[in-house]
């Protein structure tokens, strides 16, 4: 392990009473500790602010005027894996989601095709999305908008 | 036969103890892989109590001779059939009041020399260098965590390579462990060219990565009990002492 030595960890010869260490190993231990009761939308929820750190949630960051079409791609790339990736199967199925809502939001918002996924596929998975009524309304507004708006660049 | 080439995967440091005084063929190598975890927290602790490095790193050595090797601690774990921890720090306590009982009798110090590490002894861990409560038991605890945080770094770095997996692994060390422990991280533009990636493909492998160290972690902070009712208990009470409470 020759990146990381006992000299990375915090020194009690420069910190005898561990007040810095305990800080940092604190907020390690506690974001372990906390998985085993994490909502299906946990893993979504923190690749969203690994790219969008001020996103308040997956679905607001899909949506938002603010986003630009790099952060769709980005959050697009990361939604996908985790459809793979996924602890469980409802977190592996949001997942399949809001990857077709980060393409649909990119046809909408920015009039961009961000997948090389054949249009047929697409519309299918916009239509699902818009039909699934776990999804919040803002997000099943998109489908249908995404299948016009792929009608228009083609 | 136990794998001593690894042992925080396969046994829990009750077993080392026991195999470290049970004067078997493989007792060397268990009481090696004892010290190498014990070795740190109980020097932060006593380092907490205001002595010296010096002093600090030939009492620590002699702690673990005296202890381990006169097989008091592997006794006292028989009985108590608890957490290691708890059994650790107790044991460390004990170990300086009787030390500095030892001699100060030996220079027939007069009797007030004796209140402060008695203090200690009777109403927790309260005679620290600077007279703030139960420093030496938060250094203690804070140098457990750390020992804790590095034997799963180790072995989720092992884990990832061996599956060939060396960007999960590069990712984690740069969000997770160079921020926690170096207070800065470089950001998915800086790392995923490097390696090759996606950033938000970046992402992602960090997700799984951080789920597979937090796995390995709780599996690490097991093998320090014996009940695994316990463990929640443990995890809570390590949460206390780092935040403070």
């Amino acid at each position: 392990m020759p990146e990381m030595t006992m000299h990375d960890f915090p020194d009690p010869q420069h910190d005898p009473s561990g007040s810095h260490a305990a800080q940092s190993l604190g907020d390690t231990l506690r974001w372990a500790f906390e998985l085993d009761s994490s909502p299906a939308i946990a893993g979504a929820a923190f690749l969203t602010r690994e790219i969008i750190p001020a996103a308040k949630d997956p679905f607001d960051a899909i949506i938002a005027a603010s986003t630009t079409q790099h952060q769709l791609e980005d959050l697009k790339n990361a939604y996908k894996m985790l459809r793979t990736t996924g602890a469980t199967a409802p977190e592996r199925s949001l997942a399949a989601r809001l990857y077709a809502a980060t393409i649909a939001a990119a046809l909408v918002r920015h009039g961009a095709m961000i997948s090389r996924q054949n249009p047929f596929t697409l519309a299918k998975a916009f239509e699902e999305m818009s039909a699934d009524p776990e999804m919040p309304e803002r997000i099943r507004e998109l489908g249908p908008l995404a299948i016009d708006a792929m009608g228009r660049i083609k | 036969m136990r794998d001593h080439s690894n042992p925080s995967m396969t046994q829990t440091n009750w077993d080392l103890i026991r195999d470290a005084a049970s004067g078997s063929t493989t007792a060397k190598s268990s009481l090696d892989a004892v010290m190498k975890r014990a070795w740190p927290a109980v020097y932060a602790y006593i380092r907490a109590t205001g002595r010296r490095s010096e002093e600090a790193t030939e009492l620590t050595q002699a702690f673990i001779c005296d202890v381990f090797l006169a097989r008091h601690l592997l006794e006292k774990a028989d009985q108590s059939r608890g957490r290691f921890r708890t059994l650790l720090i107790g044991a460390v306590r004990n170990y300086l009041a009787d030390t500095h009982r030892r001699a100060t009798a030996a220079i027939r110090a007069p009797k007030s020399s004796l209140v402060a590490i008695d203090a200690m002894s009777e109403s927790g861990f309260d005679m620290t260098s600077d007279g703030s409560r139960s420093s030496p038991e938060r250094a203690f605890n804070a140098r457990f965590v750390a020992g804790l945080i590095r034997a799963a770094s180790e072995r989720l770095q092992r884990e990832l390579e061996s599956e060939g997996d060396h960007a999960s692994w590069e990712i984690f060390r740069l969000r997770v462990l160079q921020a926690a422990f170096q207070g800065s991280a470089p950001g998915y533009d800086e790392i995923a060219p490097r390696l090759g990636i996606e950033r938000g493909a970046c992402a992602a492998k960090l997700l799984v990565a951080k789920r597979r160290f937090a796995a390995i972690l709780m599996d690490e902070l097991r093998a320090t009990i014996l009940d695994p009712n316990d463990l929640q208990h443990e995890v809570s009470e390590l949460l206390s002492f780092l935040e403070g409470r």
